[in-house]
Order: structure tokens, then sequence, then C-alpha cells
């Protein structure tokens, strides 16, 4: 499709006879604007006032202060962990279904499958997600119950504890890599079979070609879905506290503690740690950028 | 000397052939075209001897071995894609290079081989350029660079102009001859572009659905089409039902004149045989001075003019026939609706086998 | 070959293991709830139950607020953009992206702190705040509900079908209800649908603002009972599954249909 800027060249009226001006241009996107200030932009400012202020409303920096005490710093390092590791794991595992199923040589029902289970599986998060996984996986669930029952092997006597760390992992995974298989696919598509052949008729291995070629093309993609499975990740919160019931140091966890007033109630603590999430979002946007420019430099 | 040469070549998909006993021999630096239709078997067949198809039956020998059965990375053959297929991903310099890293050559060996090629090519300055930065006729350059830095034995060309506008075709196809000379490459050359393949060749071979039509220099393919499907798909054609009256003399009758030709069939033919001739445009020609074989009345039914020529359709009896004449400032047009003479030479009707 | 093809299976299979594998435990562990047999008394007790009604009927009432609303300011934005804006793209394309960097507990952490207090005082009354949870939903909805709209926008080239209904002489009304919005159904469903799979077992939004939607709903039957939940999960499960093959039904043959939504 044409670049819609180039149409839009000056000279050229194209819808020109409903406002007369470029300036009333501009209000038919004003109650977007205007909607996008009052709840996005303006909520997530109000977090940087309200983390200086004590509650009431007195200019402070304790909360900031707070920020570093080591239980806080704690819950930041171990949700950055889990987005960092299901990140990864996600995208590893995502990519290789996503090869499998549109470059495996497979019949075209089973990429066809594939496609409208990850489609499912990407929506099929939060609370519903956290009570299927307790009763597959929880101490009284089928598998652990039939291991313990045909084999009296105990997966909770060997290590394994879906109320922790390995399993909030793996829960997560479950929306993390069919996220990833859904944006990976049509870049695997993207993959064209000349590439390939003129690689092989120049000599190359499949290694070679997938070393020098397909890799370093998906690379800026991949990274790109990495750091959205890790935001992801990140920000879950309804699905870390159905499984665990608040008792995993999360920094959702730890967010909505303070502003939903259980033991905890500090909203304006609160809103520095919301803060320090959007800082740690930004900085890994920031990472990512980088990176992109360094591995895209062939795309500009 | 025999360099590459297909022996029995099939390629069957599920039931139907795609290629079907292709038999071909190409000489060292000869510069052979695949010409057809779309869905002839042309590209299969260059497949097939780059490696990327299996024949079904068949062997491709390339200089004196058998390679039938050798992966695709196993052989030394460059190949030039419609789509330039360049690396997204890499600079030019580093496309062209690409086969020789595989190969493990020295840093200092491929730089030296890349500029040779970029100096091939006219594109000294743009190694450092990504493919996207360049325009459509320069990426097909540099993937012709890149298969030839690899010193093949064989270069192949799969539609290459095909997606480039007219005038780049026109001039980049001369390019490719002129580097192919140079190197004194073998090279097979798949189009469906018949001036494309009358132009460049040394060798033209004419495929309709998965087999060989006609084999034959550029001259022989365009003066003396061995079949109807030759004839119409090389060239502008009028065709017409015809009987033979009398093979000694060469005397045939369309619709209601009488031709003369001096085509060996009718020679070998028998009185009363139904057959069908073949005029090309080009060899009609309006009135001329004395009485001589083949004149006919006719008369104009339209004129369309095509730049160097001029297009006129008459129509003899209830044949019609196209008249192409080289366009010139001075030249005398009939008018439509006109009644004039038309005379063709004795050789110029051919029979096609059908 | 043959490697590929087993070394693909394995991936395809482990993956299936890992979609099927926790849906078939919450299957089997909802038939539970009467020892020694397999039974629907949880999916009973659960459909019985008042609170789950009450609390479903909200959700779904939210839903198609947030999906109307949202459409309304979406698709008004989207197509302006496209007609006359062609230069707010790259901003508009950012701010609908911005849910994805602003989680939604932050989200809703900036919704209180704003309008809890004078001058708006929303949380003060229910309508407030379920107004104020519409809003929230409306972010968490669009960068999903933007980009299938764009999508849809993007494929019939609404400036020449505008301007092809200009030249016919229809007015603004007749070229959006008649021409446009006609041609991008497709897109506006699949938003829909899409939306309402987000907004209905939403839990960060609904539990902080402490509405009695079906998220909460959930969590609480998770702390009081075994069996049930497992059927919840079930029922949810089946419920995405509709949406899903809804949007995928509506989608066919339809570029750039986007089905990735998210709250989690």
């Amino acid at each position: 499709m044409a670049d819609p800027t180039q149409a839009d060249s000056p000279g050229q009226p194209l819808v020109r006879s409903f406002l007369p001006t470029d300036l009333l241009v501009w209000l038919g996107v004003l109650p977007f604007f205007l909607f996008a200030i009052l709840f996005i932009l303006w909520p997530s400012s109000s977090l940087v006032v309200g983390s200086f202020q004590d509650i009431q409303g007195h200019f402070t920096f304790k909360n900031i202060v707070d920020l570093f005490t080591p239980s806080i710093l704690n819950s930041y390092l171990l949700s950055i962990q889990i987005s960092l590791v299901t990140a990864v794991a996600g995208t590893l595992f995502g990519f290789m279904l996503a090869y499998a199923a549109v470059l495996g040589g497979l019949p075209r029902w089973v990429r066809t499958a594939v496609m409208t289970l990850c489609g499912v599986a990407a929506n099929f998060a939060g609370v519903p997600l956290a009570f299927a996984f307790v009763a597959t996986l929880g101490r009284t669930g089928i598998f652990t119950a039939s291991l313990r029952d045909a084999f009296h092997f105990d997966i909770y006597q060997h290590g394994f504890n879906l109320y922790s760390f390995g399993g909030l992992a793996l829960t997560y995974l479950y929306f993390q890599f069919p996220l990833m298989v859904l944006i990976i696919a049509p870049s695997l598509d993207g993959l064209r079979r000349e590439w390939r052949e003129a690689s092989e008729n120049l000599g190359a291995s499949t290694w070679q070609y997938w070393r020098h070629i397909a890799l370093p093309i998906l690379l800026p993609s991949l990274l790109g879905t990495m750091i959205l499975l890790f935001g992801n990740a990140f920000g879950a919160y309804a699905t870390a506290y159905a499984l665990t019931g608040g008792f995993l140091n999360l920094i959702t966890i730890e967010v909505g503690n303070q502003i939903s007033g259980n033991v905890l109630y500090n909203p304006n603590l609160g809103l520095a740690l919301a803060l320090g999430m959007i800082v740690v979002m930004s900085v890994s946007i920031g990472l990512y950028t980088w990176l992109q420019r360094r591995t895209a430099r062939w795309l500009r | 000397m025999t360099h590459l040469s297909l022996s029995n070549v099939s390629k069957k998909f599920v039931e139907t052939f795609a290629v079907k006993d292709f038999n071909l021999a190409v000489e060292r630096g000869e510069f052979v075209s695949f010409l057809g239709p779309s869905g002839c078997g042309k590209t299969t067949t260059l497949r097939m001897i780059a490696g990327f198809e299996a024949p079904t039956a068949g062997k491709v020998i390339l200089d004196d071995v058998d390679v039938t059965s050798k992966a695709p990375n196993q052989r030394n053959v460059g190949m030039v894609f419609q789509s330039y297929a360049l690396f997204p991903n890499m600079t030019v310099a580093q496309n062209i290079g690409f086969g020789l890293r595989i190969h493990r050559e020295s840093e200092a060996a491929i730089k030296q081989r890349v500029s040779e090629m970029l100096a091939l090519i006219h594109l000294e300055k743009r190694g450092s350029n990504y493919p996207h930065q360049l325009s459509g006729g320069q990426q097909q350059r540099v993937a012709l660079a890149r298969a030839l830095a690899i010193h093949p034995q064989v270069l192949l060309l799969d539609e290459p102009l095909s997606a480039l506008d007219a005038k780049i075709r026109v001039s980049l196809r001369a390019e490719i001859r002129s580097i192919q000379r140079a190197l004194g490459i073998t090279a097979i050359y798949v189009t469906h572009d018949q001036e494309e393949a009358l132009s460049i060749s040394d060798r033209i071979v004419v495929m309709n659905a998965g087999a060989i039509e006609q084999v034959g220099t550029p001259f022989e393919i365009y003066n003396f089409p061995q079949t109807a499907f030759v004839a119409n798909f090389v060239g502008t054609l009028n065709t017409a039902e015809a009987e033979v009256i009398d093979p000694s003399k060469g005397l045939i009758r369309m619709d209601a004149v009488q031709l003369e030709s001096d085509s060996p069939e009718i020679k070998s033919g028998q009185k009363g045989e139904k057959i069908t001739i073949a005029i090309r445009p080009e060899r009609l020609h309006f009135l001329s001075e004395g009485k001589r074989a083949n004149v006919f009345e006719c008369k104009i039914e339209n004129i369309t003019f095509l730049g160097s020529v001029v297009r006129v359709q008459v129509s003899v009896g209830n044949v019609k026939f196209n008249n192409d004449t080289f366009n010139n400032p001075f030249l005398e047009l009939p008018k439509i609706g006109e009644k004039t003479q038309i005379t063709c030479a004795r050789d110029a009707v051919l029979v096609l086998k059908n | 070959m043959r490697k590929i093809n087993l070394w693909a299976w394995l991936w395809i299979i482990l993956g299936g293991l890992y979609f099927f594998g926790p849906l078939y435990g919450a299957l089997d562990f909802s038939m539970r709830e009467k020892r020694g047999i397999l039974s629907f008394v949880a999916y009973e007790n659960v459909l019985k139950d008042p609170n789950f009604r009450d609390s479903f009927t909200y959700s779904t009432l939210i839903a198609l607020a947030t999906i109307t609303v949202g459409l309304i300011l979406i698709v008004s934005t989207a197509y302006w953009v496209h007609l006359r804006l062609p230069q707010a793209r790259p901003i508009v394309d950012f701010i609908t992206l911005l849910p994805f960097v602003v989680p939604a507990i932050v989200l809703v952490d900036g919704f209180i702190q704003i309008y809890s207090g004078p001058p708006f005082a929303l949380t003060d009354t229910p309508q407030g705040t379920n107004v104020l949870l519409m809003f929230g939903y409306i972010v968490t909805a669009m960068p999903y509900m933007y980009r299938s709209v764009d999508a849809g926008l993007r494929a019939v080239d609404v400036r020449t079908l505008t301007e092809a209904g200009q030249s016919l002489g229809a007015g603004w009304i007749t070229i959006l209800f008649r021409v446009i919005l006609p041609n991008i159904r497709t897109a506006l469903l699949s938003g829909a649908f899409l939306t309402f799979a987000i907004v209905i077992g939403e839990y960060t939004f609904a539990s902080l603002l402490a509405r009695p939607a079906f998220g909460p709903y959930m969590v609480l039957l998770g702390q009081d009972r075994a069996y049930e939940p497992a059927a919840l999960s079930i029922m949810s499960f089946a419920l995405t599954w509709a949406a899903m093959m809804l949007i995928q039904f509506l989608g066919r043959g339809a570029p750039g249909q986007g089905q990735v939504a998210g709250a989690h």
C-alpha cells in the first residue's frame, strides 16, 4: 500500500472541503489526546509527584529512600529475574515451536492448529490460569497426586513447589511462549526461500545459513518480542496473586499491598514503587533500542 | 567439447511430469537459453542443474562428473535469482564475499576478489551499501557478482531481468552477455521473453509442457521454426489452413487462392493433404512491380502503429494476415477499406508440424 | 528431510503437552468434588452461586461499556488519522503502545492518586468508580483494539473510499456508517471480542478499585474452595476459546488481525 504521507503532499487537496484550516484538522484527534492525557499520561506522571509526598501531602524523599531498603530491592530483583527467565525461556521455546510449525515441513493443519492454540493460550492468563496450574501441579493437583500414587514419588519432596519462583515461572511460560509464536511466525514466513537457496548455492551448510543469514535477519524481531515478554511478565499481577496468594515478594504484589491497604497501607510508598517499575521498564526499553540499533543496522 | 550434459532428465511432481526426457549437451563457454511459457519446466530444469530439485530419472553431468545426487552446496554452480535474493543483513561487499568466506578463503583473497567483482559490475563505490539502498538493476548486478565470485563451473540465471524496468532490462542483458563472454563461462539462462532469448543466446532451447520443442541458434529458431508452438511463441506469425495441390511444384491452396512454397514438407507430401502454413508478417509486402509468384488481392482491415514498425491487417478472402513494414517518415500507408495487392516470396511460406 | 520432521514433531508435541496439560489437570480436578466418582457438582455449585451470576453480569456490562466507548474513541481517531492526519500517526501509534510499558498496577495506582480526591472524587460513588474502571479497561485494551481497527482501515484504503463517497454526494455520516464501518466490520468485531476476553476476567483494576467484578470473585473463591476454582478455570478457558474462535472465524482472509491480548 502506498505511503499515505506521500499522497498528502502539499498543493494536492484531497478531502479538503469539510474544515477550513490545518489547525482545525487536529480537533479530530482531540478526544483521543484528551483521553490519553487523562488516563495514561497524567496518572503516570502523578506518580512522580506523589512519590515525593508523605500521606499529608508534604514534600519528602522518604519514599524514594525507602525503595532502597533490602526487602524492596529484593522485590524488584525477583520481578526482574522472573521476567528475564520467562522472557528468555519463552523466546527459546516459542521460537523452536514456531520454527517447527512454520518451517518444519509438517502438514499445513499443524501450523493452523498451533497458531490457533497459541492465540488462545496467550489470552488465557490471570486468575483462571493460576487455578489450572494449582489443579495440575499444586500439592493435591492431578499430576502431583498421580505421581505420588503410582510411583510414590512426591515432587514436593524433591524440590518442586508451584508457589515458588520455579512454579510461577512455569505458569508465566504458559502465556509467554505462545505470544512468542504468534509474533515470530510472520517473521519466519518472511524468510525468503531464495535466501536459503542462494546460500546453499554459494556452498553454505544449513548451520551456516542460520548463523550468517536467518538469525541475523530475525534478531531484531526476536529482541523486540523478548522485551515484550519481559514487560508482560514484569507487570503481571493477577496470575501471581491468585497463585501465591500474595506471599511471593514480587514488586507488583508489593504495590498492590501498599495501595489496597491490608497491613502495609502506605499509598505514597506504593506510588514510589510504581515509579520504580516505570523506571525499570524504561531502562529495559532503552536497552532494547540500543540493541535494536546495533542488530538492525541494515534495516535503515 | 561437452561441458554440461543432461541426459533423459525427468521430474515428476505427484502424477504430472514437470520435465520429461530432457536431453541437452552444452559446450564450454556457450550461452544457452531455456525459453517457454510459465509452467513449461524451464525453471525446474535449471533448479535440477543447481541441485534444488532432484531429478526423478536421468543424469546431470558437469565436467565429466555425475553431479545428479550432489547437494546444492557441494556443486560449484553459480545462480542468479529472479528476485535477486541478496542477503538484506549484509553489505554489497559481504554479499559478494559470502561464498568465499564459506569456502574459508583468506581475508586478503576475499577482499581482492570482491573488488575485482565490484569493478566488473561497475559498482566500485557501493561496496559498503546495503542491498535496499540500491536500485533493482544494481541489486541484480550484485547478485551476478556474488554468483561469479566463487568461480562457478556454470552460471545459472533464472529470469534475472523480469523484475526490472524495460530500459534497464535491455542494458543489463547486454552487460550480462558481455561479462559472460569476457569470462568465457558457460551460462544457462531461463526466460519467457522471446526477444530476450533471441538477443542474448548462442542457442535457444524452446520448451513446452515439460518437453523440448526445438533447439537451435536464434537465427534458426526464428526463421525456421519446426513446430507450430515454436513458430507462435517466437515472434508474431500468420497461420492458415491449406491443402497440397501439387507436391512437386510446391503448389498449395489456401482458401480461394493458390500459393507456391519451397518448403520440403510439401515436396514430400501427398496431393490433397491438409497442412498448416505460416508466414512472418515482415515477409509480406504490398504490391510489387511485375508479375511474380504469390500475389493476392487483399483488403485493408486495420492499421496499427507500433513504433519502429507499422502493422497492417489485411484479409485475403476469408484469411486474415498481419503485415509488418518498417516505419519511416516517407512511408505511404494504404487506407482502411482500400483494396490492393500483397505478395510474399516462395521461401517465406513455412509449413508447421503439428 | 526425515530427521527435520522428527525434530519438528518433537517441539510440536512438547508445545501440545504444555498447552493441554494444565487444561486436562483442571478438567479432571474440577470433576472430583464427590469422592470416587466423576461429577459436575463443582460446576453446579458455581452456577448456583448468586455471587457468580452478579459478578459475571457486572463484568459483562463493564465489558460492553468498554467496547462501545473504546470503539467510538478508537475508530473515530484511527479514521481521522488515516484520512486527514497521517502526520499524527507516529504519535498515535506511540500512545497506543504505552499501556505495554505502563503496567496495569502502576496505572491503577495513578488513577487512585488523581481521581479519588477532589476535584474529581470519582471513587466516592459506585457509578464514578465504574466509569473509572471502564476507562482503565479502555487503556488496557487499547493496543489490541487500535491495532485491529488500524489493520482493518489499512486494508480498505479509506481515503479512496471516502473520496468516492464524496464524489457521489454522500455526507460524513453516510460515508462513515454506510461505507467505512461495514468495510471494517471484521476488524471491529475482532477488537470487540478481544476486549471482551481481556475485561471479563481482569483482576488488577477491579480489585484495587474494589468493584464486584468477576476477577476478584474468582480469587475469593480460590481462597475458600478447592474444586470450584478448577471448574471456573475450565469455564473461563471455554469463554476465551470461544472468543478466539469467533475472531479467527471472522478474520478468515482478512489480513493483519491481531489476536494477542493480555491481562495478566
